[in-house]
Parts: C-alpha cells; structure tokens; sequence
C-alpha cells in the first residue's frame, strides 16, 4: 500500500496546494513541502527492507482481462532515484518560496511541481513498463506546465512546446519498443523483463526494440541528436531547471537504460549506438558549454554533456561502468542542483544571466561564491570533491576498452578532451563571475541573498563535500544496493576512495585539470572563432527543418490529394475500388467462365444486343445534345423490354415498355426548362482518361458478372413456380409474387410512390421557373400548341385505353397484367389528354384533386391487410375463391386482386399527379396559349 | 406464420426513438417559433428512454428476432447504449448553435432521429437487409442535414458531393453483397457465416464480394483512399452536423464492419485482413500528415478523423477477441472524443460567427479557462498522451497487433501517432499560449457546461479506470 500512496500523494497534494495557495505565498510552500514529506514517510518503513536486498512489489488490478495491473516496485535503484526526488524536490520548493517575485502566482508553480514530482515517483516506482510509460508521458506534460510557467515570454513558449514535442514523441516511440518487449518477453512486468535478457537479445526483434526505447530514452536524456530542446528549456524558471533539467526528469532517460540495462546491454548494437551517442554528446555538450554567454546556457549544455557521460558509461557495458554510472547520477544530480540554484541567486540579486555583464560577484556575495565554487569544482572532478570519485572511475573504464578495439584508444582521448572542456568550462563559470573585473551594467543592485534562500544550496554542496571526502562512510550503501537494483546480481569488486595511487586515471584526471586551466587561459580566440561559427552549429537547426520538412511534405500532400473536385474524387474513387478489386482477382486468379451450361445462340438476340450496345454507346456520344440522347435513351429502354419479351418475362417486358413511356414523358417536361445542349466541360485528354478507366471497369463488371452467370446457380424460381399457383392462387408467378408473396414489400413501395408524389407536388404547387420564349435558334414555339387532329385522335384513344388498362388489372393474377402496368397505362392515357388538348381542357372534364385517388389506394390495399389479420390469420395473407357463371366460366376471386386495385389506385394517382404538375409548371412559367375548340 | 409480439421485444429502443421521430415531426407543426425548443426536450426524452430501454432489455443471452433479422447481443448492447449517450451529447451542443441561427427548426430533429434510428438499426441488423436498411436510413438523413443551412453554399456543395460518392459507396457495397448473396445463398449472417467456412476463399465470387464489401466499409469510415469525402463534409456542413456525423456514426460503422466481416466472413479472414491493412496504413499516414497543413480545424478534424479510422481497422484485422474489443474499445472512445472537440466549436462560435479556422481557438485559456482544459484534454487524448483514454485506447491496439505478429504495422503507426501528436500539440498551443484574437465573451448554457464537463472528464476517468468499459467491449466478443 505504501508505494501506491507515496506516488498518489503528490497528485492529491497538486489539489490540495492549489486550494492552499490562495492563502498566501507562504501557506503554498508550507503545503507543498508537507506533500513532499508525506510522500516521503510513506516511503520511510520500507527502506531498511530495501537496504537488506529485498525488492519489494505491490500489485492492484487495473485491467486485469489485459493482464495490466498497477504494479509498484521498490528496489535499490527506485530508492536512489525516490529520495533523489524527495530530496532536491524539498530544497527546490524551499528555494523558490525565496526566488520567486511575489506577483508571480506561486500557487500554480506548486501545483505543477507536485504533479511533476508525482509522476517521476511513478516513473521510478513502476514494475509494469506501460504504467511506466504512462507516468512517463506525465513528466512530459507536467514538465511542460513548469516550463512554460512565465508563459507570458516568448522563449518560455517556444522552449516548453519544444521540450513537449521532443519528449512527447520521444515517448511514442519508448511505448513501441514496450510492446516490443512485451511481446518477446511475454510481460511487461520489469521482473520478467529483466530476467529474460538472453531471451530479448537473442530474438529478432531486438534491434527494433532497442532502437525504439533508446528513441525514448534519449530524447529524455537530451542525448545528442535531441540534446537541443534542453538549452531551450532554460526559458523555465530556474528552480525548474534546478529540479527538472539536473536532478530529475533528464535523468529518467538515464534511469530507463539503467533499469533495462540487465535486458537490453551486452550487444554489440547497444555498445556501439549508447556508447557512440555518450560519447558524442559528451563532447559536444563540453564543447558548447564553454562559449555560452548565458550562466545558466553554460549549466544547461555541461548537463547534456554530463547525461553523456552517464550514458557512455552504461553503453561500455561492463558492472563496473554501469556501477560508475550509477555514482555519477547521484554526484551530478547534487552539484548541479547546487550550481542551477546559486545560478538562480545570481540571476535574483543581478538581475541577468549573462556572463559578460556579470562580474567581480566575489566581493558582493562572497559566501555564495564560496558555495557556488565548491559546485563547480566538483563538476569539474577537482579531488577531494565528489565529482572527481566518478570521473575517476569514468576514465578507468574508458582505458578498458583500449585492448578490446581497434580503435580503442579514441575512446579515453575523448573522454580527456572531455575533461579538459569541462575544466575550462568550471573555470570559467567561477572567473567570469565571480572575478574578471568590475560588474558592467546590471539592472539591480546584487547583495547576499536570504539566509533561507542559500540554505537549501548549502545542503547540497554539504553532500558534495562529504561524498568527496568520505565516501565509504556516506554514500557507498545507498550505491551499493542502488547498482545492485541496476544489475540486478552481485556487485563487482570496486573501491570508493580518494586515493588508488598514481594509477592511469589519476594521470588522465591531471591531464584534464592542467589543460582545462591552459584552455580557459587561450579562451580569447576561442571565443572569437566562437562568436564567427555562433548560429551555424546551432543544434535546433535540424529540429527547424525536420518541422519544415513535415510541414513541406503536408502542404505537397495536401496540395495533392486534398481534391476539392467532385470528378476527381470520383476518378480516384473509381481507380481505387478497380485497383481493389483487381488485387482480388490476381491474388487468386480462376478460370473467367464457370462450368455452367450456357444458353444457346441465335443471331436474333446478337442483333438485340448490338442493338443496345450501340444505344447505350450513342446516349454517351451524343449526351450533350439533351433531346437526342433521351430519345436514344427511350431506344435503350425499349430494347431492354424486348429483351425481357425474349426470356419470356412478359409481365416484365410490359412494365418496362410502360414505365419507359411515362418517364421519357417526365424527363421531356423537365427538359423544356433546360438549355438544348450541355457545355463541354472536360478536357480531351481528361475524356480520354476518364474512358479509360470508364473501359476498365465496366469491363471487370463485365468479366465478374460473365463469371458469376457461367457458374452453376441454385435458381429460386423453381420455388415460385412450384407455389405460385396452390399458394396465391395465381398462374402469373410475377403478380402472385408482387401481391402475395411479396405483398408486404408492395404495400411499402406504394406507400413510398404515394408520398413521393404528394412531395413533388408540395414543391411544385404555384412554382415559377423562368422558362424560354423562344428556342435556340430564336425561333418562337408553334402558337397552336394542341393541334386539331391530334386532340380529336387522342379523345378517341382514351376508352380504348382504359379499357385495355381494366383488362389488364383484371386478367393480371393469371396472365400477364396486373395493377402496376395497369395504373401506368391508366397515367399515360390520361396524361395524353393533357398533352394534346391543354390543361384547361382536360381540367374541366376530369378531377384536378388526386388526393382522394391516391388515399383510397392506400386504403383499399391496407384493409386487404388488415381483413386477413382480423380473420386470425397474419397480415395480408390472400385468400381465394372459385365462382361458376355461366356464360363467363371458371371465374376466380383472389382477395390479392383487391390490393391489386389498390396498387392500381396508387399508381395512377401518383403518376398523374407529378406529370399533371410538372405540366402546370409550362403553363404558369409563359403567357396563357390559345386553347383548342 | 403469426406474428409473435415477443420480436419486439429487442427493438424497444428503435421503436422508442421512432416514436419521438414522429411526435416531434408532428408537435413541430403547432410550435410558435418561440417554442421550438420543446423538439429540443423531446428529442432528449426520447433519447433518454431509449437508452433506459436498451438497459431494460438489455444483457444476458444473444436473441434473434424478426426471423432472424434482428439480433440483441451484448455488442448491440453497448453500442446503442454508446450511439445514444454521445447522440445525445451533440444534440445538447447544437441547440445554441442552431437558436443564434434561426435554425431550431424541427427538421433538425426529424433528421438527427432518424439518423439514429439508422444506426440502432444498423447495430441490430443480423442480415444484410436489415444493415442496409439502417445505413441508408442513415446516409439519406445525413445527407439531408449536411445542406441543412439552406443559405451557406459550402454546405450544398459538401451535401452534394456526399450524396453522390455515398451512393457510389453504397452501390459498391451492394454489389458486394449480391455476390456473397450468390455465393451463399443466404443474406442472413449466420447461414453465410456457415458457407463461407465450408466454401472457404476457395470460392473466388466469395473472395470478389469481401472486397467490394470492404471498400463500401472502406466509404462510410472514411478510410484512404475512400476517404475524399470526409474533410469536405467536415468543412463543409453546419458544425453540429459535422459533430453529428462525425462521432455516432463511427459506432454504427463498427457494428457494420464487425457484422459484416467478423460474423459474417470470418472465415475469409486472411483475405480482408489484407485490405484492411493496406487501408489502415494509408489511412494512419495520409490523415496524420494532411492534418498538419490544415488551417481550417474542422478539415483538420477531418484528416484526424480518418487517422483514427486507420487505429479502429488495426484492431479489427488483429483478428483476435482481443484485437475487436480493442477496436471496440477506441470506436466507442473516439466518438466521445470526437463529439466534445466539435463540441468546443460550437460553443466557440456565436451569432454571426462561425468557429472554423485554429486561429479562433486562440487564447481560448484566457477567455474561458475551464473550456480551455477540456479541449486541451480532448486534444491530448486524440494524440494519445496519457493518461488521457486516447492512450489507452491506442496502446489497446497496437498491443492486439503486436501480439498477432504484426509487429511492423504497430510501428508504422507509432511512427505515424508521433508526426500525429504534432498538430494537436499545436491546438494546445494556440489555447494556451496566445492571446484571443477577439475580446467577446463565451455565453454558454449551463447545460452545455455540464454536458462538456462530463465529455472532457469521461476522457480523463476512461484513461485512468479503463477496466470497466474495457471489460464490457471483452465481454461483447466471447
């Protein structure tokens, strides 16, 4: 229970500040420095376990069908880095009660500390990776809180999104190489993980693995390349960076190689990338840290080189190194914390951070000078300080690898010239300010700071002497189990002292401490070639062309594929569902005709088909003269009709001939509003694409549907047939399947055709469209719009159209009939009334109101229903009955002949009612015409 | 056969939201124009009594009904349960958009009910009618509500073409199915999950239907490169509706694509995992890259969109239970998230003003702090930062296809997820670290404050306690 309070604590405690912070500056610090402790007295009882060896773990499901439980783990090396925590966490929430001005909001800087403090507890505390992960990313985002604190600057924005940004994804990519190792090892339970390392470097996946956690684990650590965010992040206040970018977050990055170290270590990949990436990021950061101006510049790439140095030491591989490591993090973490708060102080009383301004402080502030040098001598791996101790065990480590590579012996140069940098760097962060003259123009007037202000720096450079001096007696348990968390197996044999004789190391760390003063002493050139190349090797470079780069990219593919064209959507579209498709067909390529018989063949249905082919092709020619194409198109439908005729779907063929008539005659309404012909509107060489690919996939339609008619089918026609006439009562297995078996399906579409048409007269009733006077050629219309002949001929034609519309309806449940085509019949003799004799005509001799036709439609085939469901039977069930009348003969009454009228009613109801008001539309759109006789 | 009153039982929610559906089509004709607010209330009732009723009738065994039309199993569950919360949560975000409008008419409602009566259909749906039914019944509203600013020619073009590439969609996934039809012989998916195990892919028509059917999937997800239509509508539509069709739908979407290809055609799983995967790729890369040139955030919504489509196929083609509560799991997620961010714009916008371009989101920390963390948390989440249920829904995923060896899909989508963070990092800068680029006030209801409040903090609790939610995804894949 203990470890998951101690980590839940701070995130509470983040509440509980915000609350107190309100009080009063002081009530905010108190609270937050209670929080800390608190987290620390859970902690407390189980460090003499931990100091006995034994790791302690504690697990509560979270998501247990996952087999992810929160899972806290507490060993050497989580304790290290807990009290690490803990500790400079108390100093810094000490310190920045004195730091901050007071109308800085203390109360959210608080806040944000407790969360970050939260999450790095979880970060260390944590033994299942994804939980890790988790608390990971929180350090990101809490971070970015911190470091965006004066949010109202400039290069505190741009320094916080950039650290977010790099860390962020940094973290991404940690969370692939999680599953990675979750997936080799099983688990992602870090004793699992750790106990299997023969398992992970043996397994193909380790190279992806490794690359991904160490993606996380640098960007963390500001290794380089990455190592540019950290500089940037020096925007944040410096108690931040005293906790953030020394102490804690920068070294989760290090904690994570030192935690996987037992898994992941031990390769050639790993020593090559971790060893060659320290390497190089100590040098670069030395080498920079030299010739920034800003104090807290020099602090800030001095700790990019230091993280190198503890990274270089893991990547060696050995115990002894990965144990030197260990002692460096916490040596670093002191001093440095130190030299970021005396920074801060300076930076307080000075009011600026640049060194060339800031001078001659020995004689202001002498007793934070002496503190401050102290710091640097460490960093610098002065003896007698505990700086010296870890480098000294640094450069034995760097010998070891002369013998074993070839080029071996660059490694300990390296590491000197290192050295040297750092020394020189030292020098110049205590001459610069301390001495070199008089102060030159600083915005406030500098004096000791706050007796409580220093005391925090005091404790830490305290630690820094102690350490230095008597190591064995400080803080060689706390390293011993620490390393011994890290390897996870016996320590190697090693000694902590100040003195091993004249040994190597010893010569290398005088070299170090001989060149650095000669280098600070030439600084002069070097600071001029310095000022020459400043901005060139500026490291953020890569980091602005890489946004660039994204952003170039995004635009092109933007710019590209953001198509705001309908044709081009539908281009792509068409091309991508054809390219689908043939994958499907070359993955598994079979034989295009089936094993099905094949129809035989006669030149007459040859002739039906080039007939239509030809249509259709012409419709797609001559689309643009809009007159032209809709009679091809009426072609088209008639050839369809006969086609139906010849696989004897007479009712079908019927249907068709009659809906093609009524639409032709619809379209031809609508197409009296519309210019005569289309513009061109494509390209050639776009119509020819669009061919093409019109060619392709009509012809893999075609090719499918070839495939799927020659291969054997199942028919369920002869089920149809079998019960068309003992079950519905009917020989027309079309019409018993519309209004029996199929009933349910008819009675929906009637009712969709009804409304449809009430809707297309609510939108056309009392419409106006602008219609021409005059035809294209600027001829007026023919002012005998209703020609003698023709009105007298179509009156004529009326009961003998009706009539055949009654016999068909009747005659339907047997023959070929029924109320659909009925009803269109019905509609298009109508319709012809009004088209040859005018709409006043016609008006004063039928029923302009069609409403009642079409309800009592909808009625007749409802109660059809709804008399079988009263009869107990289900809904529309038909029934039928046989009468003898003489003369007449057999006669059969079929209740489905009743919804038959009922369907009847409907259609023409609702055909005559779009037509009749499309016409009226004609009517109103132009001056009244002469009416006929 | 007589008709057994026990059928409609598993329908109580869509015949409830019928019902509303109706009344208010018909309250709406006697409402003054001051009064069109009770559509509003009703619409909520009846969306509250669906939701109870899905509870109601709710768990336990899978029943059939309507002949095996319609199923009511613990997946139906959960996603009607899913559709009608987050339904309800933009229908909560449109009203103040659509009053300083003048367009709180009843149509809204008409529309939006209908559309969800299409996707509890959907979910229901237990043969291929039945799904289309719900689809269509889907689409046809949607397509409606996209012109519904009569006035904005945006809305009409974005209408437009929707209509026309959706029916192309639904044509191709039409043609799919007839030919699963022929192959089979049955359009209910049991009986097709049955011939498709005993033909196997040795039946190429069968092989020639899964595509044509995952590119229909492929169309109403809005994955590349069926995806063209998704940052025109976006753009393009009144933002509540770009709200509407882009969270719901998603989830009526998932029990299409699990229906479909899960229950259906498993047995051609090898065949569609492909597909899926090239689609889920290209959807992950190009939404992702395309996202960060857009300056208008409801394109970028868009594109962000269609990434997410591409982590919702990843846990569908992993194949395994785990791989569909997963993607489950993200569905439901995504659509929350998707709601509250859309939700953002809409109470960013006023009379006169629409919220559509990042800059307007600018300093939004500043003008209203509260709204300015709920966004930040919406964006965290859609680029996956935890401890936001983003994450968890992404870690859900990517851990299902790695442990189906996949492994480099998963890191194709890391690598995509990280280029991704970048542009919600950058909406959370423009909250933060800006200054408003206008000095009106937000005016908000207290009902959409709460309704936010609830939307951004359930990102937060999901991410932290994803058991139990998790746990009902699991629990719908046995």
């Amino acid at each position: 229970m203990n470890l998951l309070l101690c980590v839940i604590t701070p995130f509470l405690g983040a509440a509980l500040v915000a609350a107190v912070a309100r009080l009063g500056t002081w009530q905010a610090a108190a609270a937050a420095a209670g929080v800390t402790l608190a987290a620390g007295a859970w902690l407390a009882p189980l460090v003499g376990g931990t100091f006995q060896g034994t790791t302690l773990i504690e697990r509560y499901t979270w998501m247990p069908r996952e087999g992810l439980d929160l899972t806290f783990r507490l060993d050497g090396f989580g304790l290290l880095f807990a009290l690490m925590i803990l500790g400079i966490g108390l100093l810094v929430i000490l310190y920045a009660r004195w730091y901050f001005s007071p109308q800085d909001r203390l109360g959210r800087f608080y806040t944000g500390m407790m969360l970050f403090m939260g999450s790095m507890l979880g970060v260390v505390l944590s033994e299942n990776l994804i939980q890790l992960l988790i608390f990971w990313e929180l350090t990101s985002l809490s971070s970015f809180l911190l470091i965006s604190y004066w949010q109202q600057r400039t290069e505190a924005r741009q320094g916080a999104r950039m650290a977010l940004t790099v860390t962020g994804m940094g973290g991404l990519a940690l969370l692939g190489g999680i599953l990675l190792l979750g997936q080799i090892t099983g688990s992602y339970d870090l004793s699992v993980v750790l106990a299997a390392g023969d398992q992970v470097r043996a397994h193909p996946l380790y190279l992806p693995t490794l690359l991904l956690i160490l993606l996380g684990a640098f960007t963390k650590s500001a290794q380089f390349p990455f190592h540019f965010w950290l500089p940037n992040a020096m925007a944040a206040p410096t108690p931040v960076s005293a906790y953030l970018h020394s102490a804690t977050m920068v070294k989760a990055g290090v904690f994570l190689l030192a935690r996987l170290f037992p898994t992941l270590s031990g390769t050639p990949e790993w020593t090559w990338i971790v060893s060659l990436t320290g390497l190089t990021t100590l040098l670069i950061g030395a080498v920079f840290a030299l010739f920034k101006h800003d104090l807290k510049g020099l602090l800030a790439y001095s700790t990019i080189s230091h993280l190198g140095l503890i990274t270089l030491l893991f990547g060696l591989g050995t115990p002894l190194a990965a144990l030197a490591g260990v002692f460096h993090i916490i040596n670093h973490a002191t001093f440095k914390a130190s030299l970021f708060m005396a920074a801060g102080i300076i930076d307080h009383e000075t009011g600026t951070r640049d060194m060339r301004r800031i001078n001659g402080m020995w004689g202001v502030m002498p007793y934070t000078a002496t503190l401050a040098m102290v710091a640097a001598a460490a960093m610098a791996g002065v003896p007698l300080f505990n700086g010296f101790l870890s480098k000294e065990m640094f450069f034995t480590e760097t010998l070891g690898t002369v013998a074993q590579l070839r080029f071996g012996w660059l490694l300990p140069l390296t590491a000197i010239v290192a050295g040297i940098f750092a020394v020189a760097y030292s020098l110049r962060f205590i001459h610069d300010v301390f001495f070199n003259g008089a102060p030159i123009d600083l915005p406030r007037t500098p004096h000791e700071p706050s007796r409580w202000m220093r005391l925090p720096v005091e404790v830490l450079v305290a630690l820094c002497l102690l350490v230095g001096m008597l190591p064995a007696l400080t803080v060689e348990p706390l390293l011993a189990i620490a390393a011994r968390g890290v390897l996870q197996g016996p320590l190697p044999p090693h000694s902590i002292a100040i003195w091993h004789g004249f040994t190597p190391a010893l010569w290398m760390s005088l070299i170090a401490l001989t060149g650095g003063v000669l280098v600070y002493e030439g600084r002069r050139p070097l600071f001029a070639l310095a000022a020459r190349l400043e901005g060139r090797l500026e490291a953020r470079r890569p980091y602005d062309w890489l946004v660039a780069g994204v952003f170039g990219v995004a635009r092109w593919v933007t710019v590209r594929l953001d198509l705001a064209s309908l044709q081009r959507m539908l281009f792509l579209f068409v091309l991508s569902a054809l390219a689908l498709g043939m994958a499907g067909f070359w993955s598994a390529p079979m034989p295009l005709t089936g094993a099905g018989p094949l129809l035989p063949f006669d030149p007459v249905s040859l002739l039906v088909a080039l007939g239509l082919a030809a249509c259709t092709a012409s419709v797609v020619v001559l689309h643009r003269s809009r007159l032209i194409a809709l009679i091809l198109l009426g072609a088209v439908g008639l050839i369809v009709s006969l086609i139906f005729a010849k696989f004897s779907a007479p009712d079908l063929a019927l249907t068709q001939l009659s809906v093609e008539v009524v639409t032709i005659v619809l379209l031809l309404l609508a197409l009296y509003f519309l210019p005569q012909s289309t513009p061109a509107e494509s390209s050639r060489p776009r119509q020819v694409r669009d061919l093409l690919l019109a060619l392709a996939a009509g012809g893999g339609n075609a090719a499918l549907a070839w495939a799927v008619l020659t291969r054997p089918a199942e028919s369920i026609a002869d089920w149809f047939l079998t019960h068309s006439l003992p079950g519905g009562g009917g020989a027309n297995v079309v019409n018993v399947i519309l209004v029996d078996f199929r009933g349910f399906d008819t009675l929906g579409e009637i009712t969709v055709l009804a409304l449809a048409g009430l809707g297309i007269y609510a939108m056309l009733d009392g419409l106006r469209l602008p219609a021409p006077a005059a035809d294209a050629q600027g001829r007026a219309w023919d002012p005998d719009a209703h020609p003698l002949i023709m009105a007298s001929l179509v009156r004529l034609l009326l009961p003998l159209a009706l009539l055949v519309a009654v016999y068909i309806l009747l005659r339907g449940h047997q023959l070929p009939g029924g109320g659909f085509i009925a009803g269109l019949v019905t509609a298009v003799a109508l319709i012809m009334q009004y088209l040859a004799n005018g709409v006043a005509w016609t008006r004063a001799r039928l029923p302009a109101n069609l409403h009642p036709l079409i309800a009592a439609g909808l009625l007749i085939a409802t109660m059809t229903g709804l008399g079988s469901l009263a009869l107990g039977y289900p809904f529309l069930t038909s029934s039928f009955v046989h009468f003898h009348w003489a003369l007449v003969g057999d006669f059969e009454l079929a209740s489905a002949m009743a919804f038959d009228l009922g369907v009847y009613l409907v259609v023409v109801g609702a055909t005559l009612l779009i037509l009749i008001h499309l016409g009226l539309v004609h009517d109103l759109s132009r001056p009244p015409a002469e009416e006929p006789r | 056969m007589p008709f057994n009153s026990a059928n409609l039982l598993p329908i109580l929610p869509e015949i409830a939201i019928l019902i509303t559906a109706a009344v208010v089509l018909v309250v709406d004709l006697y409402l003054k124009e001051k009064d069109k607010g009770v559509n509003h209330v009703l619409a909520l009732i009846g969306l509250l009594v669906a939701f109870v009723l899905t509870g109601l009738v709710g768990g336990g065994e899978r029943v059939l009904a309507f002949d095996g039309n319609v199923v009511r199993d613990l997946m139906s569950d959960l996603l009607k349960a899913g559709a009608l919360i987050v339904s309800a949560l933009t229908l909560v975000y449109a009203r103040p958009w659509l009053k300083d409008r003048n367009l709180l008419a009843g149509e809204f409602y008409v529309l939006s009910l209908c559309a969800v009566l299409g996707m509890l259909v959907m979910i229901s749906a237990n043969t291929f009618l039945t799904l289309y039914l719900g689809l269509e019944l889907l689409a046809l509203s949607l397509y409606a509500l996209v012109a519904f600013d009569r006035d904005s020619k945006l809305g009409s073009e974005a209408a437009m073409k929707y209509f026309v590439l959706g029916a192309l969609g639904s044509g191709l996934l039409l043609y799919g199915i007839s030919m699963i039809y022929g192959a089979t012989g049955s359009i209910e998916l049991g009986a097709v999950a049955r011939a498709v195990a005993e033909q196997g892919s040795g039946n190429k028509v069968l092989v020639f239907g899964v595509a044509f059917l995952v590119i229909g999937i492929g169309f109403k997800f809005g994955a590349v490169p069926f995806h063209m239509w998704v940052p025109d509508i976006y753009e393009g539509a009144p933002t509540p509706v770009a709200m509407f069709l882009g969270s719901a739908p998603k989830i009526a979407a998932f029990a299409m694509i699990v229906r479909l290809l899960v229950e259906g055609l498993n047995a051609l799983h090898t065949d569609w995992q492909g597909m899926l995967a090239i689609l889920a790729v290209l959807s992950i890369g190009l939404g992702n890259v395309a996202a960060i040139a857009q300056s208008n955030i409801k394109r970028m919504f868009g594109y962000s969109t269609i990434s997410h489509v591409g982590f919702i196929f990843l846990g569908l083609l992993a194949g395994s239970t785990q791989g569909y509560a997963s993607a489950m799991f993200y569905t439901l997620t995504y659509a929350l998230m998707a709601a509250g961010a859309f939700g953002i714009l809409t109470i960013l916008s006023r009379e006169g003003f629409d919220a559509q371009n990042l800059e307007d989101l600018k300093g939004l920390n500043e003008r209203d702090p509260w709204y300015a963390a709920m966004m930040a948390l919406l964006m965290f989440s859609a680029a996956g930062v935890p401890p936001t249920v983003g994450f968890m829904g992404k870690l859900l995923v990517l851990e299902a296809v790695v442990r189906v060896d996949m492994v480099w899909l998963a890191l194709v989508a890391v690598f995509f997820s990280i280029i991704g963070a970048f542009y919600y990092l950058r909406v959370v800068k423009f909250i933060y670290f800006d200054q408003p680029t206008t000095a009106v006030p937000i005016v908000t209801t207290g009902g959409v404050r709460a309704a936010m409040t609830v939307n951004g903090l359930a990102i937060l609790f999901l991410g932290l306690f994803p058991a139990a939610l998790l746990g009902l995804c699991q629990a719908a894949f046995p």
